[in-house]
């Protein structure tokens, strides 16, 4: 299976979006990213971690540590308010430039015409 | 709606700021808890991966593994997390300090080596700035002294400035401008202070009504002069209201006795006020009396200064009174002034001083580009010692930007240290400074009013400075470090960056070099330059008649007649004579000599007035006729001896002796006035031609002087000479005490030996020459250290071919040569740079010069050489130390 380098500056965005349907920990949002993405995108821990504290920084998620099975407790991540509405600005805002870039990449080339 | 959009925006930007700079602050101080966070959640991270690569197959260990392997270096995934917070540049610096201080200590003799260089570098320049910020960046004591300034009318059809102004043309400009808030004049004035136990000269100023509002200076008791006072009040400065009157709070309204008359004090001066009458040739003035009214308008007597009003530039004001001016010239055909110009107060009272100031700033900033190249060359040696320190941490992952930054600390670190010896040194050199500053200069009184020390203004040049320098030494190393390694193949040759560097180095110490060669050259020339008389067992002071006491020509003579005859019978006394002007003094009586019968002037000659026996006392040959003598008194024709200059000027084919010339009599008539004084002509035969002298400085060339004896010319100041038979200095109290037994109440100033007034006239360039010869012997050590670090570093790359080549059978001096060559190519771009540089530059030293052209070929040659020897020296010893290196050692060096 051939995975692929995120698109650049989309690792926000998807980690909000992973989280917001239930507060996941680390490996859960990399193995829902891989999951949901069929493979494409493999997210390593190196850019994971210090996304997870950037957001933290900013506001748009929390921690909760949560206690595991085998005695120990993980930090899980939570989306707050202004993750929520940072992530539907950031989903509009993606959607249009999505569409604007398929728009140009159907256009016909010149070959074409 | 774009009002609520802005609002949390900003809202957002302050709770971001917070939450980041709460979470900053608990990464910081409460590091263990968030480290064990972090360990914690990747942790975690690798058992769940560990976990779900068991659910597909793996075995425990390969899952673990695998999982590993997946996340990379734990270490590298930390460092990402925690580089995001703003907290972690405060952490890098703080570690890259700690670690530079660690390098820093490891390299012991490299850190002293540096840190010394650059506090020679940063201290010299921190010095030179603290007395350019005394001299120049200091404002005047006095508020919005931008809008002071200093009026000079202009005279005769050449508009020339001159200083003074009549009193009686101020007065018409006073009332007549309206571009200036206020006029007000002053003149010098010294007082001799009376009736207490040791007479006492004051210097002080006659000053108009007003003169303080227009300085801006509020008394601190009293008031100051009204138009309305008589000519008996005084104001006293701060400091004689403390020394003299102990500070006493009731002293205004108490009486001060001046000249024998008593005056009353109406006003004492803020402690910040130091006026001087003339900005370098007086010192501050301690008394201040009204101006005496003169009315005669071709009588140049007060200076003049002004506040222009708000607003006004100095265009208009100059347009205005130039109108005034002319106006006045047409009214009164008498007045001589025909235009004005004008100074500010500020750059009047700098003057030269800031040209002395920047040339040294521009000197000494030299000795620290020298300083920075030889770190520079320093570190370019470390750098090449710690190659493999850099290939590990690059190895290890430290990025190009990181060791920069690692380097660049330590650098910083060394600057750092050097700026704070540098400011040390300075501290300990900037007192030095003010005791060798040349006195009647007016860097001098800056120096001596603006009370020279290091302040905050210094200290952030320092910081500054520091930094500055950081970026000069050390830029060029760093990114040559950090570049990647270049296959280190001993090539042989100094490479590009070290050469330019020791070229550069040679360059500007040469120019040093040359500069203080020059100004040695200057005083050699002006000392060898005969003064015209004997200097040597001559003791010279100053007595100044109090008007009220010797009020006629008569009582004035005769005092002096019978302090020469007792001074001239003290058994250590060969001879002693008086004169109006003391040569090289500065100062002399400029007035018309004219033919007579005819009204046609001749020229102009210095008027003297001398006792019949100054010549003798002196030591001024007489070449033809006769001295004064006892003979010439008041009541006898008026006879004159004139110089040899005035003989080969104005009788260039005749003998002079026995000619009559016209010469004019200054009179001055107390009328209601005020005092009226003119110049009367009066007949004159020449008896005696005497040798030159220099009159007005060392370096002055002689002019035409006239000698008459005082008895015909009245003079109340004179400056007597003593011819004494041993050191002068120690008969001082003696000769003292025997004026005091003519006259009790009389002051005596300014005893000094003429050695030292001849000490004096040399004292501003031998400033120049100290400052410059000490920066350049410093360049020059600087410069031989640069030269011998590269040439031994050169030696040490080289260790195994040389060991080759003298295995092989090499001569000793085909090493030597070996060492030698590197160097020398830049050696001589160097030296040729800095020949070029100096003949550029030392033009600005043209001034301080004395019959030695700023191109002197001889000076430059022999410069050149000591260069030469100096560099050459400091090449050849590491070449020497080449040839005793053992083959056997140098083929097993590798």
């Amino acid at each position: 299976m051939k995975s692929s380098e995120l698109v650049q500056g989309t690792l926000d965005m998807l980690i909000l979006k992973t989280l917001a349907l239930e507060p996941l920990h680390g490996y859960g949002i990399a193995l829902r990213i891989e999951q949901i993405s069929k493979g494409v995108f493999r997210v390593n821990p190196g850019s994971l971690f210090p996304a997870f504290r950037r957001l933290e920084r900013a506001g748009r998620i929390k921690p909760e540590w949560r206690p595991t099975e085998n005695n120990r407790r993980a930090k899980f991540y939570q989306l707050t308010n202004l993750g929520r509405k940072q992530l539907k600005a950031e989903t509009e805002e993606w959607a249009r430039q999505l569409a604007a870039i398929t728009r140009i990449m159907r256009a016909p080339a010149i070959s074409d015409l | 709606m774009l009002g609520l959009f802005f609002a949390l925006v900003v809202k957002e930007i302050a709770m971001f700021r917070i939450r980041s700079v709460v979470a900053g602050l608990r990464a910081l101080f409460r590091k263990r808890q968030v480290e064990r966070e972090m360990d914690e959640e990747l942790r975690d991270y690798l058992d769940a991966a560990a976990k779900d690569k068991m659910r597909s197959g793996m075995s425990r260990e390969e899952a673990t593994r695998a999982a590993r392997v997946e996340m990379g270096s734990v270490d590298a995934v930390k460092e990402e997390i925690r580089s995001v917070g703003w907290e972690s540049t405060l952490e890098t610096i703080w570690q890259d300090l700690r670690f530079g201080l660690r390098v820093l200590r490891r390299n012991r003799g490299f850190t002293a080596v540096a840190a010394l260089t650059l506090a020679l570098g940063i201290g010299g320049t921190v010095g030179v700035f603290s007395l350019l910020d005394a001299v120049l960046l200091r404002p005047l004591p006095y508020p919005h002294s931008e809008r002071l300034f200093r009026l000079f009318p202009l005279e005769g059809k050449r508009k020339r400035g001159v200083e003074q102004a009549s009193y009686t043309d101020f007065r018409d400009w006073q009332r007549q401008t309206r571009t200036f808030e206020s006029l007000a004049a002053y003149q010098g004035e010294s007082l001799n202070l009376t009736g207490t136990a040791e007479p006492q000269r004051l210097e002080g100023s006659a000053i108009t009504p007003g003169f303080f509002a227009t300085l801006g200076v509020a008394p601190v008791l009293g008031r100051e002069f009204r138009s309305e006072d008589t000519e008996s009040v005084a104001i006293l400065s701060y400091t004689l209201w403390q020394r003299r009157f102990g500070g006493d709070a009731g002293i205004i309204g108490k009486p001060i006795h001046l000249e024998g008359r008593g005056y009353t004090i109406v006003g004492v001066l803020p402690s910040r006020v130091h006026f001087r009458s003339h900005p370098w040739a007086t010192p501050v003035s301690d008394i201040f009396v009204p101006v005496v009214p003169t009315p005669a308008r071709n009588w140049h007597s007060v200076r003049v200064l002004g506040r222009l009003a708000p607003g006004v530039s100095k265009e208009q004001a100059l347009a205005e009174m130039n109108g005034i001016v002319a106006r006045l010239a047409q009214a009164y055909p008498e007045s001589e002034a025909r235009g004005i110009a004008f100074e500010s107060l500020a750059q009047y009272v700098v003057s030269d001083a800031s040209q002395t100031a920047w040339l040294l700033l521009g000197a000494v900033a030299f000795v620290l580009l020298i300083s920075c190249s030889n770190v520079a060359n320093l570190l370019l040696s470390q750098g090449a010692a710690r190659e493999r320190e850099m290939a590990i941490r690059t190895a290890v992952g430290a990025s190009r930007g990181r060791i920069l930054r690692q380097l660049l600390t330590e650098s910083l670190l060394l600057a750092g240290s050097g700026g704070a010896i540098g400011v040390a040194l300075a501290y300990w050199a900037i007192p030095l400074v003010g005791r060798i500053a040349p006195p009647f200069s007016s860097l001098f009184s800056r120096l001596q009013d603006a009370n020279l020390h290091l302040n905050w203004t210094v200290l952030v040049f320092s910081a500054l400075l520091s930094g500055l320098s950081t970026i000069l030494f050390a830029a060029l190393p760093a990114w040559k470090a950090t570049r990647p390694a270049q296959s280190s193949l001993a090539t042989g040759r100094v490479s590009r960056l070290r050469g330019g560097l020791i070229a550069l180095e040679v360059a500007l110490s040469l120019v040093l070099l040359v500069g203080a060669g020059l100004m040695l050259k200057s005083i050699v020339r002006l000392l060898e330059e005969g003064v015209g008389f004997r200097t040597e067992h001559l003791l010279t002071m100053d007595v100044s008649l109090s008007e009220a006491k010797y009020s006629t020509a008569d009582k004035q003579a005769a005092y002096f007649d019978e302090l020469l005859r007792r001074l001239s019978l003290m058994p250590e006394v060969v001879s002693a004579g008086a004169t109006v002007d003391l040569p090289l003094t500065r100062s002399e009586t400029l007035n018309t000599v004219e033919i007579p019968g005819t009204h046609q002037m001749m020229g102009t000659a210095g008027y003297h007035a001398v006792s019949a026996g100054y010549f003798r006392a002196m030591g001024i040959p007489l070449l033809n006729g006769r001295e004064l003598g006892i003979a010439d008194s008041a009541s006898s024709p008026l006879v004159g001896v004139i110089n040899r200059s005035m003989a080969i000027k104005y009788w260039p084919t005749e003998n002079p002796v026995g000619k009559t010339i016209v010469v004019y009599r200054y009179v001055a008539e107390e009328t209601s006035a005020g005092t009226r004084v003119q110049f009367k002509p009066h007949l004159l035969e020449i008896v005696g031609i005497v040798g030159d002298v220099r009159q007005l400085g060392l370096d002055v060339p002689p002019d035409p002087e006239l000698f008459m004896p005082y008895d015909q010319w009245p003079a109340q100041e004179m400056s007597l000479v003593l011819r004494i038979a041993a050191e002068p200095s120690w008969l001082i109290p003696r000769v003292e005490k025997e004026i005091w037994r003519v006259d009790p109440d009389q002051p005596v100033t300014d005893i000094k030996t003429m050695d030292e007034w001849v000490e004096r006239e040399a004292a501003g360039r031998r400033f120049i020459l100290l400052l410059i010869g000490a920066f350049a012997s410093i360049a020059a050590v600087l410069a031989a250290v640069g030269i011998y670090g590269v040439a031994s570093y050169g030696m040490r790359q080289r260790t195994h071919e040389i060991g080759v080549r003298m295995a092989l059978g090499a001569r000793r001096q085909q090493i030597v040569w070996l060492i030698l060559r590197q160097n020398l190519s830049w050696l001589v771009i160097g030296i040729a740079a800095g020949l070029a540089g100096a003949m550029a530059l030392t033009r600005l030293l043209a001034s301080y010069l004395y019959s030695v052209r700023p191109t002197d070929p001889s000076t430059f040659a022999l410069i050149m050489l000591v260069q030469l020897a100096i560099a050459g020296l400091a090449s050849f010893i590491p070449a020497h130390r080449a040839t005793k290196v053992d083959p056997m050692v140098a083929l097993r060096y590798e």
